[in-house]
């Protein structure tokens, strides 16, 4: 068991570097100076000065083993674009707000997307069975800025049920006004959870162990909730790595919606100030969360189901 | 589901010297099924890929039509005679009426037309993106797969760590990167799109050719001593035909969805070029009093999206219905 944790973390090491390579070659094709922001020219001798203290003139292969070192002591460097202020400090502003935003997102998706699943699984091709489906096949094609200006548009400015935007600031904080962007934002999550119990718990019920234990006399509801929910469980679990990963790394357009102050306007206004930093730190962390999640459900997976431990894979 | 098997055994025996009563006289020809004639009645068979597919092409037609190639002057003039981009500051936010069915927006131009308009330019980017998509994927899966082996195997990891890239900022990199000066195009955004989403489509080309690897008549093909390319252009990649095709229609929703987003916060098609994701940043405006803007291209987006899944859940039974769940 131990072995194949080992083996799992170590395997995740070389992709995070080919994902920061690759980060760091695309950085570097965008061309544009970070340090022309006005009209006004940066004379050559600042400009060489500029590179000189963020390391900009070294090779590219050095400017990357600097940087690596610093992505695995996390420490990311100073903001090109905002001279004086570190990066670290704007990731440790911005990021905690999307990760609420994405958890509070999980939580709406579980709360109604799991039992809808439930639901559907016991009563197949019934009309309740139908209507699931057919929610949750336009939750995952409705545009997510329709379904957010909507939500907007009904609760906020006909009933006035909740202010339109804005988000409270502090990890820990919750008023009304997160309620509306994470349930557009776990809508469609909550749609592939619906889908997914569903069709694993259907799935389970074929199953001979289920036929045993209901020749055996046990009663429907201890079958149900003891045997099946249990085993239609690791599917859902497989998913939920890579849609936390979802959550929180496709929360752009909800945090650009509802004026939210997290990663995703950081990651814009980085792109188009050009400022490098800013932009690496934001992709090479989004790209260490899904990695990280993947990771956790794997040796999840594996705990759940000994016969992938064997394989590694 | 018993008269069918019995209905395609026939077709396949030919003859019909036990059960005459079925339709056809002893001896008489029957006729022959090939593999799309069986796939395209199973597809007949399922309404919902039926009706998504009539949809599909309604819209396509829709968006063809309705603002003609008004751009290429000569070649087509359009069917009704409005101006999509014809900006009329008294007509501005109007109701949907009989002359514009869907109203106006806010610079007085005719929501109809425009949608239309918009949806060329969505629907194009699509199908330009999922064929260089099948381009790369199909590419890169079947060396993988074909090859097998240690390359197959570090194409994989390869492939498993562009998977940890996040969707949009990569996307959006892209488009920074292939554009110059920042100005996105409809070639940009094809080219950003598709390489921020080849991977799910190289895996499957890949899985498939492994499978398909291991038959004999590969086996067969290559003692006679056909070349690599052979069997491949000859074998396996006609057979791959039936996945690509769904993988089409799987892959197109996400890319109409990635132009939608992209040009709704402003990084894609930006308006006046209309695209449904442009209008969408547009109508976002003025949603509190007019939120029809927003709604109509949100709207024709999700009708594509969903019609493109039906239909490529109807396909994916039509062409093998061994895997259709219960």
């Amino acid at each position: 068991m131990a072995a194949f944790i080992l083996r799992r973390v170590i395997w995740t090491i070389p992709v995070i570097l080919l994902v920061i390579l690759m980060t760091f070659g695309l950085m570097k094709n965008i061309g544009g100076n970070p340090f022309r922001k006005t009209d006004r020219a940066v004379t050559p001798q600042t400009q060489a000065n500029l590179e000189r203290k963020f390391n900009l003139d070294k090779p590219w292969y050095q400017q990357y083993a600097l940087y690596v070192k610093g992505v695995f002591t996390f420490d990311f460097g100073p903001s090109l674009a905002q001279p004086g202020r570190d990066v670290n400090e704007y990731v440790k502003e911005q990021f905690p707000r999307s990760i609420k935003l994405g958890l509070l997102a999980f939580v709406w998706a579980i709360l109604l997307g799991f039992p809808a699943g439930v639901i559907a699984a016991l009563r197949p091709n019934s009309i309740v069975d139908y209507s699931v489906m057919f929610f949750s096949n336009i939750g995952f094609a409705v545009p997510s800025f329709l379904v957010a200006t909507l939500l907007i548009y009904y609760f906020a400015v006909k009933i006035d049920l909740v202010p339109t935007s804005g988000w409270p600031l502090g990890f820990w904080s919750l008023d009304s006004r997160v309620l509306l962007p994470s349930f557009a934002l776990g809508l469609l999550p909550m749609a592939y959870f619906a889908r997914l119990v569903r069709g694993s718990m259907l799935e389970t019920f074929q199953q001979d162990y289920v036929r045993t234990a209901r020749a055996k006399g046990l009663r429907y509801r201890r079958i149900v909730g003891l045997h099946v929910l249990r085993n239609s469980l690791i599917p859902v679990v497989t998913a939920a790595g890579p849609l936390l990963g979802f959550l929180i790394t496709g929360s752009f357009i909800i945090e650009y919606i509802f004026s939210i102050p997290g990663i995703g306007r950081g990651f814009v206004s980085g792109v188009q100030n050009r400022d490098y930093s800013v932009v690496m730190a934001l992709t090479v962390l989004l790209s260490l969360v899904v990695i990280v999640a993947n990771l956790v459900v794997d040796i999840l997976y594996g705990f759940l189901d000994p016969r992938t431990r064997e394989t590694g894979r | 589901m018993v008269v069918d098997r019995r209905e395609t055994a026939l077709e396949i025996a030919g003859k019909t010297p036990f059960a005459p009563e079925i339709g056809e006289a002893a001896g008489a020809p029957v006729r022959q099924s090939s593999l799309w004639r069986d796939a395209f009645r199973r597809y007949t068979r399922n309404k919902a890929a039926v009706a998504s597919g009539v949809i599909f092409i309604g819209m396509c037609l829709y968006c063809l039509l309705i603002p003609g190639f008004w751009k290429i002057p000569g070649i087509w003039t359009s069917i009704f005679d409005i101006d999509p981009n014809d900006a009329d500051f008294g007509q501005t936010y109007l109701s949907p009426s009989l002359e514009h069915p869907f109203g106006t927006d806010g610079f007085g131009r005719d929501l109809f037309t425009r949608t239309a308009l918009g949806g060329q330019i969505s629907i194009a980017i699509g199908f330009a993106a999922t064929f260089a998509i099948l381009v790369i994927g199909v590419t890169y899966g079947s060396i993988s797969g074909f090859v097998g082996g240690r390359l197959d195997n570090a194409m994989m990891r390869f492939l498993d760590a562009l998977y940890g890239l996040p969707y949009l900022p990569f996307a959006i990199l892209t488009i920074q990167i292939v554009s110059d000066q920042g100005a996105v195009d409809f070639k940009t955004m094809v080219i950003a799109l598709a390489i921020a989403s080849w991977f799910t489509t190289a895996r499957i080309v890949r899985g498939q050719i492994m499978t398909l690897k291991q038959n004999d008549y590969v086996r067969a093909a290559k003692a006679v001593g056909a070349r690599w390319y052979r069997v491949l252009s000859r074998h396996l990649l006609p057979n791959t035909l039936g996945i690509l095709i769904i993988a089409v229609f799987l892959e197109l929703p996400g890319v109409v969805l990635g132009e939608a987003i992209l040009s709704f916060v402003g990084l894609g098609i930006n308006p006046p070029d209309a695209s449904w994701g442009s209008m969408a940043q547009e109508g976002r405006e003025a949603y509190r009093l007019h939120p029809i803007e927003i709604v109509i291209p949100g709207v024709a987006i999700a009708t594509l999206v969903i019609c493109a899944n039906f239909i490529a859940d109807g396909l994916r039974d039509a062409l093998d219905p061994r895997t259709r769940e219960t």
